[in-house]
């Protein structure tokens, strides 16, 4: 075998954690009471995970390298019916460019939540997303302003005046 | 007594509030399910956030007027541009979009919504009159039969919901293993938490549901940068006049096929795993085989909007039948719905309609009421679908991930359910992507804990596990679980080895065993109908030489 197909590197990859989180429930405080031990049901539960990764795993080597795994080949699984990404760290990027972008301004919307608040905060990721995945044209600029300033601007409204929920406003916002 | 609760319900039901955020609530969930790519529980699941501020009541009913609306939403892009909206909507679109083709769209969509509106009051009328019977078969579940019951779902969701099985079990395994993690709820001791104390309270399941099936459903859309720059539809007839007259008249004719699809879509509704998207398959399906003209289907004729239209609708009264009687949810929309009950301190069992009944009661009438907004409001929708169909996916993608980030914070006020979206968003992205099913480890999300909690208390009651095979509830639900799990394979090899000629009447006198074992007087003949049924089967098969042919029939006819 030349080398492992992807559903081997996954099934590696699960069988590892749940080795980890099995060596985890060892110092799960054991109370003098109740018959069942809190540690009980997750060493079941990762018993039969592991159980079945490993005949994940036998089944992916029997099956042997697979054409989704040829580098710039289609994913089988993604379903858009696209062609997959180019060889190398770059085209690998470039095809998942969308995405990662998503998760990127995601977690920088969290990381600033504290001192931007929900309301600028959002209205940020919302642009700032919308500018990324459509383009920075004029055109588009003003389209997407408006629409992160209404539709953020409308929820955070919703949300605290409607259903008097308190959302973080950040360290812009709290001295008023 | 049940007039009385229907009453009480109806007076909780019949204000302007509450009907003001059912008209909204049915009318975007009539977007919702009308744009490719938007799916009906991630219409219900983003609905949330919006309804804990609510009482129960106005809160539920809402999430229950979406969900119908969403159920007949995809008819609308389905039948006008040959794009399902809904994959509930797949079989719609194989003789709506020919009939909207050959200049009859107004038709076409009249027919889709008429059928949607029986398909629905079916539904609501079965749930109505079949809940509280299921809820007393319910109160003879003991814990160890609830165990065997989560796990019976769960087998049979991953069973029928992915390519591989293995994949399937892992996905429900994983989501088991995730409601593990923060104090457990038996004696409250911290687990799998690596000493992190955000990870004390475990992961809140709402973020968690909206993360794998939001935010990852997003992320998919999105991924193909032209695509995602593109108007949701750009294809098709979009002007029409729905013309009920004509639809009722025609649906009046076919009465058959919409009774026969919407028991179809009931029954799909109440086996667990199984949703609208197999129901309108299958309902379609019957309705060829039952037709005297089979070789017209797909050019566009009458039957093949009504039974998929009938079908779909009378899942989630399927679904909300299995919720409301025994607490454990059909698929994954009934999951959120259980999420919405749960976020409101409702927690369905056997006992919740007799507990609860203005609450319960208020759900079916929300389920009608709703059924009856969702037709007096797609004339006035599909205006607004014309709208709706000029944005760019990547706009509406990032208005919702912006609502994702407010609106998730605000079921808790806690800023670690925000961190859990994005892990679970990005979990989610990564199984769709490599195969894995998500319904699975959904519902292993959300009944991971009911399955511990029995689990406990039938180990408090005692420590000898045999009532697991001893029980015939239990019995009967593992053996169940056993023939689901190997039902994939049997499916892989039919017709292909002979052992596969054994498991139906393997199948039938296995479960007539704890049938047998209940007593009473109509299980046993249940029982026995079903031996003799697994018998003669057998003596067909032996008659036929244990001839492969002999069961190489369509899967579905057994």
């Amino acid at each position: 075998m030349g080398r492992l197909n992807r559903d081997a590197v996954i099934a590696i990859v699960l069988l590892m954690a749940c080795g980890i989180l099995f060596w985890s429930t060892f110092s799960i405080r054991v109370p003098e009471y109740g018959q069942l031990k809190p540690s009980t049901w997750p060493r079941v539960v990762l018993g039969v995970l592991t159980l079945l990764s490993a005949i994940y795993l036998v089944q992916s080597l029997r099956r042997g390298p697979t054409p989704v795994d040829e580098p710039g080949r289609g994913d089988a699984n993604s379903g858009d019916g696209a062609p997959g990404p180019k060889p190398g760290l770059i085209g690998w990027i470039l095809y998942w460019r969308n995405p990662l972008w998503c998760f990127g301004l995601f977690f920088a919307y969290l990381m600033t939540l504290p001192v931007l608040g929900s309301l600028i905060g959002g209205v940020l990721f919302v642009f700032t997303l919308m500018g990324v995945l459509g383009g920075w044209n004029a055109k588009n600029l003003l389209q997407h302003a408006a629409l992160a300033l209404i539709s953020v601007g409308g929820m955070w409204s919703i949300f605290t005046y409607g259903l008097g929920v308190i959302l973080p406003p950040g360290e812009i916002f709290s001295p008023f | 007594m049940i007039l009385e609760n229907i009453g009480a319900a109806f007076g909780e039901i019949a204000n302007l509030t509450t009907l003001g955020l059912m008209l909204v609530g049915v009318a975007g969930g009539l977007i919702a399910g009308a744009i490719p790519g938007f799916t009906i529980a991630m219409a219900v699941v983003l609905t949330l956030p919006f309804t804990f501020g609510m009482p129960a009541t106005q809160g539920l009913a809402t999430m229950v007027s979406v969900l119908v609306g969403g159920l007949s939403g995809g008819l609308m892009a389905g039948i006008l541009t040959g794009i399902p909206g809904t994959p509930s909507s797949v079989a719609t679109t194989f003789d709506g979009f020919p009939m909207a083709r050959k200049g009859q769209p107004g038709l076409a969509l009249g027919i889709g919504v008429w059928s949607s509106f029986f398909g629905g009051m079916i539904s609501a009328v079965l749930l109505v009159t079949l809940a509280p019977q299921l809820a007393r078969i319910g109160l003879e579940f003991n814990p160890w039969d609830y165990f065997m019951l989560v796990m019976f779902a769960l087998t049979i969701t991953a069973s029928l919901s992915g390519r591989n099985l293995t994949k399937g079990l892992i996905a429900g395994a994983v989501g088991l293993l995730a409601r593990t993690v923060g104090e457990d709820e038996a004696v409250g001791m911290a687990r799998l938490n690596f000493g992190n104390d955000a990870l004390l309270q475990g992961f809140d399941f709402i973020a968690v549901l909206i993360g794998l099936f939001a935010f990852s459903q997003l992320l998919r859309d999105v991924r193909d940068p032209e695509a995602a720059k593109k108007s949701l539809t750009e294809k098709g007839t979009i002007h029409a006049k729905i013309e009920h007259r004509a639809a009722i008249r025609e649906i009046a004719k076919r009465w058959t096929v919409v009774v026969r699809s919407a028991l179809i879509g009931v029954f799909t509704g109440i086996l667990p795993g199984a949703g609208g998207s197999i129901a309108n398959i299958l309902a379609y399906d019957q309705a060829k085989k039952a037709s005297k003209n089979p070789e017209k289907f797909g050019t566009g004729v009458a039957e093949g909007i009504i039974a998929p239209e009938s079908s779909n609708n009378a899942v989630e009264g399927g679904a909300l039948i299995v919720l409301m009687a025994l607490g454990i949810p059909g698929d994954v929309t009934a999951a959120v719905m259980l999420g919405a009950l749960l976020i409101h301190d409702v927690v369905p069992s056997p006992t919740f309609i007799a507990e609860e009944p203005v609450l319960a009661y208020s759900i079916f009438i929300a389920f009608f009421l709703a059924t009856f907004m969702m037709l007096g409001l797609q004339s006035f929708m599909l205006r607004i679908f014309v709208l709706v169909t000029k944005i760019r996916m990547y706009m509406l993608a990032g208005i919702i991930l912006g609502f994702c980030g407010i609106g998730v914070f605000a079921i808790n006020n806690v800023e670690f359910d925000l961190w859990t979206l994005l892990w679970f968003g990005i979990l989610g992205f990564v199984m769709r992507q490599f195969g894995f099913p998500l319904a699975p480890m959904i519902l292993g999300v959300v009944l991971g804990n009911i399955a511990e909690l029995n689990l406990a208390r039938a180990m408090a009651i005692t420590t000898d596990l045999s009532p697991f095979v001893t029980r015939p509830w239990s019995l009967f639900f593992l053996i169940i679980a056993i023939f689901s799990a190997a039902y994939p394979l049997f499916q892989a090899h039919r017709g292909l080895r002979i052992w596969t000629l054994l498991y139906l009447p393997a199948a039938c006198l296995a479960a007539s065993v704890p049938l047998f074992m209940m007593g009473g007087v109509p299980r046993p003949i249940l029982a026995t109908l079903l031996t003799g049924y697994g018998l003669w089967t057998l003596y067909r098969r032996w008659q036929g030489g244990w001839h492969l042919e002999a069961s190489s029939q369509p899967a579905l006819s057994e």
